[in-house]
């Protein structure tokens, strides 16, 4: 089991928002002024298809906290890819699994350009779980 | 020139950093910082984000200014640009679909390429959710994170692609007639594409029109003879969308025409009460008909409120109808010593209720079957009951008229004058509660057939008991079933079901769809006045779309390196478009068909493939860059 580093409670949240569906949803949370924990970092994605699986280990291995993976769902407008994407975080869970990386920290949700209630819910639940596990520690292969 | 912090920096943009040595042959970024009056700098703190930034490597200028989208703030852009100072552009501000765009324009007219910007939001995803200390450390860190994306930008040209000079108007409603004939006045080709054999849509139900009481039926007619005499307009009426592809400038659309029984005995171009004008090319037998449109205009409309069986006594008590149903029936109305008969039935007494299918808050109205609830005001019913109350108080002076209302909004131009004039002729009215609707019952031993019951809130909640001829639900708009459109043509679609537009102010008319916009009630209850303006404003941006015979594209698309490439086809697997990616030796990519998703990238062995100005490396540096601080 890897050991996580208790002391430190802030660990960051990297959250990849698809441009049609996330994104804007995450605009809509501060429209509406409601607040959520500061240690999330948006990134405005087309779609997280783009991503291997190496570049969220490498974000672990760089000390991310947690990363969630905001989709468009079912809804996304790009053909195949949000099931690309499913089949490509089942890979990534497996890889966590054999770094000993709890695979709550990695997250797929969809949410849409108003879900603001769940945006939250989202980021809430993140933050409540990497201030309780602290940054990752990577086991060595 | 040295940091200034003593400037009003509500008057002029402070420029804290300028280093001008740095070598022409590197990355010069300029990073502009907004307050945006304060909804930033209330909880940023401004200018300790620029402090935070000025001696990044790279970075040449750091400016904040009060409204960065301003004049000013664009030409500090410009200006820095023009000097010779950045060659890269970073804005802090709000969400980047807002601005983006403003901000390309400016780098534009400096003639830099466009492409060599990036934006941190640190409006709607910082100063209004976080608060302090912790929101400026996070501005800051978003501001360096998109630092390192703007060092590794390119400059890309966008992609310019042929578009047909033709639109394609869904609904022959007086919206897509209007729009139908503002872009075939501007000479391009129009389809208007209609379900019924008539053109005119709902307006043609109407009787007369306030505030400048013309009948509905003259309008549709004008804008007939109009539409007929421009060679360029082809109307496909019987027909529905069966199948759609392409992109802005090239749609693909196949519709479908499907034979009709209505009145054929009506000779082309002649108004039908209540259903429109009749285009007599009626299809004996079912057909296809494919089209290639540059865009489109959503002009689909809506239908009324249909109220549940027994609402207000609805379907279960005769006198009880709808607005929309009155106002046709008013159409064929006498008059006997000041008394109104509708339908040969004397009505000495009429009641209006409100609200009726608006308005619903959930746990006091029952949703539909489908578990959903109209929570919006229709906005076009109270002016229209006004109306209908005023004119037979005008007409028929000895029928009472009440007015059952929750709020009165007659909130358009000249409309508070129908309400002014009611009240003048003796319209009674009766306010009530949401949680307290009037309740209409059968009044079997009295003189008139319904009464109605409600606690009226004006009169400190009396219970009130009138008994009436007739009661007319007023029945909201809710828009038209096009959920086989909308998932063929990935529509957004708003919570209150209703077209979504992609700004209610910035983009009033544009789905996030390129090429297709949005024209009258598709979008949300609109008067014909606000549909007639909504469709003028999509012609108006259909025309700018595609006037110049090609439209220009994001240039965000796959790109291969072909030193990388080893032509495993990898990405040719997965990509979701057909003919996007050809292997000869290497691949090789379609810009016009790519649509940047991406897939390919994650997939190739080489990271020979990557979307350009979203690419994955720049992603990692964003990342490291966020982690790092």
């Amino acid at each position: 089991m890897a050991t996580q580093d208790k002391e430190k409670k802030d660990a960051k949240i990297i959250i990849l928002a698809t441009e049609a569906c996330a994104y804007p949803g995450a605009n809509s949370v501060g429209q509406a002024h409601s607040s959520y924990p500061a240690n999330t970092y948006i990134l405005r994605v087309r779609a997280p298809v783009l991503f291997p699986e190496d570049f969220y280990i490498d974000c672990f291995k760089k000390g991310c906290g947690g990363i969630i993976v905001m989709s468009c769902g079912e809804e996304c407008p790009y053909d195949g890819a949000y099931h690309a994407l499913a089949k490509r975080l089942d890979n990534v869970y497996k890889m966590m699994k054999e770094k000993e990386i709890e695979i709550k920290r990695l997250r797929l949700t969809a949410i849409c350009t108003v879900c603001n209630r769940a945006f939250l819910k989202e980021v809430n639940q993140m933050n409540t779980l990497v201030k309780e596990l602290g940054p990752p520690v990577l086991k060595e292969n | 020139m040295s940091k200034d912090n003593d400037k009003n920096k509500d008057d002029e943009a402070t420029d804290i950093n300028e280093n001008t040595d740095a070598n022409d042959t590197v990355e010069k970024i300029g990073v502009y910082i907004c307050h945006c009056g304060g909804n930033i700098s209330d909880h940023v703190d401004v200018e300790k984000v620029a402090e935070s930034v000025k001696n990044i490597p790279g970075v040449t200028k750091v400016h904040t200014n009060s409204f960065m989208c301003s004049d000013p703030g664009q030409e500090l852009i410009e200006k820095d640009i023009k000097s010779g100072s950045i060659n890269r552009v970073v804005v802090a501000s709000c969400a980047p679909s807002l601005h983006e765009s403003t901000f390309r324009g400016a780098i534009k007219r400096a003639d830099m390429n466009p492409f060599l910007y990036d934006h941190a939001n640190i409006r709607e995803q910082v100063s209004w959710v976080h608060d302090g200390e912790p929101a400026t450390a996070k501005a800051s860190i978003l501001v360096k994170s998109s630092i390192e994306k703007a060092r590794g930008l390119k400059a890309l040209d966008v992609l310019k692609v042929d578009a047909k000079k033709h639109v394609l108007i869904v609904g022959g409603g007086i919206a897509g007639m209007r729009s139908g004939l503002d872009l075939a006045k501007q000479g391009f080709e129009v389809a208007i594409l209609e379900k019924s054999p008539f053109l005119g849509g709902q307006a043609s139900k109407l009787s007369r029109l306030a505030p400048s009481y013309e009948y509905a039926k003259d309008l549709i007619v004008e804008l007939y003879t109009q539409l007929s005499k421009q060679n360029k307009v082809t109307f496909y009426t019987c027909a529905e969308m069966s199948s759609f592809k392409g992109y802005i400038g090239n749609f693909d659309v196949t519709l479908t025409r499907e034979p009709s029984d209505a009145v054929k005995s009506k000779s082309k171009g002649e108004f039908v009460e209540n259903r429109g004008i009749f285009i007599d090319n009626i299809p004996k037998e079912t057909e296809e008909i494919a089209i290639t449109i540059g865009a489109v205009v959503m002009a689909t409309g809506f239908k009324t409120y249909e109220p549940a069986e027994d609402e207000f006594g609805f379907n279960k008590l005769e006198p009880v109808t709808t607005l929309e149903q009155f106002i046709q029936d008013y159409k064929k109305a006498e008059t006997k010593k000041g008394i109104l008969y509708l339908n040969n039935k004397k009505i000495k007494r009429i009641a209006f209720i409100h609200c009726v299918g608006s308005r619903q808050i959930p746990g006091i109205h029952e949703p539909d079957k489908n578990g959903n609830l109209n929570e919006y005001c229709s906005r076009t019913c109270c002016s229209s009951t006004l109306q209908a109350a005023e004119r037979i108080k005008t007409t028929c002076p000895n029928t009472d008229v009440f007015d059952f209302y929750r709020d009165i909004r007659t909130y358009g131009r000249f409309q508070e004058d129908i309400y002014d004039s009611a009240s003048e002729k003796g319209v009674m009215f009766f306010r009530f509660e949401p949680d307290a609707q009037p309740e209409v019952t059968e009044n079997k031993n009295g003189k008139f057939p319904i009464s109605i019951k409600t606690k009226d809130v004006l009169t400190f909640n009396e219970e009130i008991e009138v008994d009436v001829d007739l009661v007319v639900l007023v029945t909201g708009i809710i828009p038209n079933d096009i959920s086989s459109m909308i998932n063929m043509m990935k529509l957004p679609v708003g919570t209150d079901k209703f077209l979504q537009e992609v700004h209610p102010k910035l983009r009033p008319v544009e789905v996030a769809n390129t090429g297709i916009l949005l024209a009258g009630t598709c979008q949300a209850p609109m008067d014909i006045t606000e549909s007639c303006a909504a469709a003028q404003a999509a012609s108006v941006k259909a025309t700018a779309l595609l006037y110049k015979g090609f439209v220009e594209l994001d240039p965000f698309v796959a790109q291969v390196d072909t030193e990388l490439c080893k032509g495993h086809g990898e990405c040719l697997k997965v990509c979701p478009v057909d003919n996007t990616i050809e292997i000869d030796k290497v691949a090789k990519v379609n810009p016009a068909l790519c649509t940047g998703c991406g897939i390919c990238t994650a997939v190739c062995p080489e990271n020979a493939i990557d979307v350009m100005g979203w690419s994955l490396k720049q992603y990692e540096k964003m990342v490291d860059a966020i982690l790092a601080a």
